[in-house]
């Protein structure tokens, strides 16, 4: 178990060195001229020039990578070359916020759809029919879609909830959760969708497995033969759907961060790729794929807790 | 198995308990501004950046420092300038040199006291900085402190823009010891009406500005607090507003019809005006844009009124000139220049020696693409082989401004005459990028430098007149911008600017 963590472990540090490596040279090569972004329309040639100097783009490439990768690892990830702050102040700032919408949309998808997939491979019948339609709709209406419907309904019509906007767990926690309450709702219309899909195939194969009928024959009840059978060796298909809808949301929920003005990662990522603003970017890759390989490692001894044989030697 | 159907039940009953709450707890949030000061809440399409004065900027942003900065002079809606922290001013005989006199009950939110030092230590500070605006104070040559409060600003060259700025970025006051340390990158330290609530403020999402206690002139500031919410969707802003989270905020021509439908209050003011750029005058990369009769068969040749009714809904004027229409230089007759005419057009094609046409590539430029396919049809009508090549929008500015392209679609923001003078005409203009020079134009430009009172005005506007004529441009329409309030908030729309400046907004009587 030790040398499973550890050979993990050294796996994730090559792959984010890997990967901001990879970024830092694909920044710098697309051209954008970050000086020019950041003084606008209306400044002349010296001014850029001079701005270039302020923040050491007239260095060697080989030089900034050197200087960047030297300050990253004792953890100093610079300033924002927009908006001056710290990178790692507006991570922290941006995580919670994006955190908050997806490790709520995660849950609320796990338990809602391990209950409909599992009714559904259970009960069958019309319970099955209406999982499955609802499956179905659930992919087909964009998340975008859902969204503008529920705020022209709960915001704006009836005014139960708020439109737009984030507040920090510490500042009010009702606030808050009503503040995700839309969000969160708009993301997992598709993420159930495909998670109950998954959970009910699963249970559905389980079910008709023989040693299944084998130990009904044996008279094990109902409910231990599901809850200690059959939805263990059901569960890692559901997990590994789910861990990838958590990666595939801390960056992709952007269209929801921005119909609720969530000042979260995805709008971050986007504005900061757009204006050239690497220290910002580079930040984020790290972060981002530091968080990718703790969730995987997550569902990984999950699975293994869950399905001993699935469990690394 | 019944169980969990049951617990489904139960979740469903949860949910809607959790939402029969809501409904209870929310209106506090919602009703918090009365029409006796109160809070004025306002949506901004861009997020704050830097708060230090050197990196302050015209536009959407102007409106997170107002609040926490004091200009030395006032400019209001009407473009009238008026003392403000400077009680009086006044300039020499031939504009060199601009006398301000200071207010001596002025202190910085740090105790710091506003004094010549001070005003003189933040315009050094302003025009060595790197800050995108630097440039408005590109003609000041020294300042020189003649007493407590009395400075005199001496140029090297009349500015006819100097007082306008003076009223906006670069007259912003910073308490001068905070100016070399960095901090106000992050930490606005002013004068202004209103301080920075740091508690109330969370970066990107919300900010908060609370009144300044000690403000010498609390009356022309009517709330008691300030809230600003960077909200980068219309969507997000539209739903914001129709939700009263926000009281005010910009949108565009599309979003009209909704917003009136829902009792929100239009305002419109002219703004940005969109056409044609026509850089390479000279004919360097393009022989025939060398003759003028070639660059006014350009403006000839495109539809603009059509392009102004069908894309842009009718939401602005049609307009031949470079010039804001509340600016100086701008003369409504020369806007009957150049109807579409694309037979006129062939003629002037044919005149110059270009009957069969000529080669020119053109950027199609990402949030442009109507534009571009209407443009490139035209200009094949009169004959132009056209071809275009992509652009993406993060390098869309630096790609134009290199000057890789003869000509290019564009939306020009334009304010003040002097001001987009130096920025779009001058030898050394950054949007002149092949450095075009003309004797002729030359003149007028430092006539209408120079000239004072009403004799600029007429110089500029000769000056409007010449660039028309030589097509150095052809700008087809300036459209609306487009500002919506909510029924409590009564906002002054200000002219060369996209939103009000924060005076401008006061409970609705």
């Amino acid at each position: 178990m030790a040398l499973f963590l550890l050979r993990r472990l050294g796996a994730a540090v090559v792959l984010v060195f890997v990967i901001a490596t990879m970024t830092f040279l694909l920044m710098s090569m697309t051209g954008g001229d970050p000086a020019r972004n950041i003084l606008g329309d209306g400044a002349t040639v010296e001014q850029v020039a001079a701005k270039s100097a302020e923040l050491g783009l007239d260095q060697p490439l080989a030089v900034r990578y050197v200087d960047w990768l030297g300050a990253a690892v004792t953890g100093d990830f610079g300033r924002s070359w927009f908006t001056n702050e710290p990178v790692m102040t507006s991570l922290a700032n941006k995580f919670p916020v994006s955190l908050s919408v997806v490790v709520t949309a995660i849950l609320v998808t796990a338990i809602l759809s391990a209950i409909l997939g599992v009714t559904a491979a259970v009960r069958r019948g019309w319970v099955d029919r209406f999982v499955q339609m609802f499956a179905v709709l659930g992919f087909a209406l964009p998340n975008f879609w859902v969204a503008l419907v529920l705020v022209t309904v709960f915001a704006v019509n009836l005014k139960l909830l708020p439109a737009t906007g984030f507040v920090p767990f510490a500042t009010d926690p009702w606030r808050w959760g009503l503040g995700l309450i839309l969000p969160v709702t708009a993301l997992v219309v598709g993420t159930i969708a495909s998670t109950a899909q998954q959970v009910r195939g699963a249970t559905i194969d389980v079910l008709r497995q023989d040693y299944v009928r084998t130990l009904r024959s044996r008279g094990i009840s109902h409910r231990s033969l599901l809850f200690r059978h059959v939805l263990r060796n059901a569960a890692p298909p559901a997990l590994t759907v789910l861990s990838l809808q958590f990666v595939g949301l801390l960056g992709g929920a952007i269209i929801i961060e921005k119909i609720f003005a969530l000042p979260g990662i995805g709008s971050l990522a986007v504005n900061a790729t757009l204006q050239g603003d690497l220290p910002q970017i580079l930040g984020l890759v790290v972060v981002m794929v530091v968080l990718v390989v703790i969730v995987n490692l997550v569902i990984d001894l999950l699975t293994g807790w869950l399905n001993p044989k699935a469990r690394v030697s | 198995m019944k169980r969990s159907i049951l617990g489904l039940g139960a979740l469903v009953v949860a949910a809607s308990l959790m939402l029969a709450g809501c409904s209870a707890g929310s209106p506090a949030s919602t009703d918090s501004a009365t029409s006796t000061g109160g809070t004025l809440t306002l949506g901004s399409a861009f997020d704050a950046t830097s708060w230090d004065t050197a990196d302050a900027e015209f536009g959407n942003r102007l409106q997170y420092m107002q609040p926490v900065y004091d200009s030395l002079l006032h400019i209001d809606s009407k473009l009238e300038i008026t003392p403000w922290l400077a009680s009086a001013f006044s300039y020499n005989d031939d504009n060199t040199r601009l006398t301000l006199t200071l207010r001596d009950d002025v202190t910085f939110t740090d105790g710091t006291a506003l004094d010549a030092d001070a005003v003189k230590a933040n315009l050094e500070h302003f025009a060595k900085g790197t800050g995108q605006n630097s440039i408005t104070l590109a003609l000041l040559s020294s300042v020189e402190v003649t007493s407590p409060t009395e400075v005199v600003l001496v140029l090297s060259a009349p500015d006819p823009a100097l007082l306008r700025n003076l009223a906006l970025v670069s007259g912003m006051m910073a308490s001068p010891a905070q100016l070399d340390t960095g901090s106000l990158k992050t930490t606005p330290v002013g004068s202004g009406p209103y301080v920075l609530d740091a508690a109330a403020t969370v970066t990107g999402s919300q900010y908060t500005y609370k009144r300044n206690a000690d403000y010498w002139n609390a009356e022309a500031f009517p709330y008691d607090s300030i809230v600003i919410k960077p909200l980068s969707d219309l969507t997000a802003r539209l739903n914001a507003l129709k939700a009263g989270e926000i009281d005010a905020a910009s949108a565009d021509a599309k979003s009209m019809a909704e917003a009136q439908a829902s009792g929100l209050t239009v305002g419109k003011m002219l703004g940005d005006w969109q056409g044609l750029f026509i850089v390479d005058r000279a004919g360097a990369k393009v022989p025939a844009l060398a003759d003028e009769r070639v660059r006014q068969a350009l403006n000839y040749a495109i539809d603009g009124d059509a392009i102004l009714k069908s894309i842009r809904l009718g939401e602005g004027e049609s307009t031949t000139q470079i010039f804001n229409p509340s600016s100086q230089a701008y003369d409504a007759s020369l806007d009957g220049a150049y109807p579409y005419d694309p037979k006129k057009a062939k003629e002037l094609l044919a005149e110059a020696g270009y009957a069969d046409g000529f080669d020119l590539v053109i950027p199609d430029v990402a949030g442009f693409s109507d534009l571009t396919t209407i443009t490139v049809q035209s200009l094949k009508d009169i004959g132009i082989r056209v071809t275009t090549e992509p652009v993406s929008a993060d390098q869309s500015i630096s790609k134009l401004i290199s000057g890789e392209y003869p000509v290019f679609i564009f939306s020009w923001g334009s304010s003040n005459a002097w001001q987009d003078t130096i920025k779009l005409l001058t030898p050394t203009a950054p949007w002149n990028m092949l450095k075009d020079q003309d004797p002729e134009l030359d003149t007028l430009i430092s006539a209408a430098q120079t000239a004072t009172g009403d004799d600029a005005d007429a110089a500029f506007q000769k000056l409007s007149a010449y660039v028309v004529d030589q097509a150095w441009f052809a700008p087809w329409y300036v459209q609306n911008n487009i500002y919506l309030s909510s029924a409590k908030t009564a906002a002054t729309m200000q002219p060369q600017n996209v939103v009000p400046y924060i005076w401008n907004y006061a409970p609705a009587s």
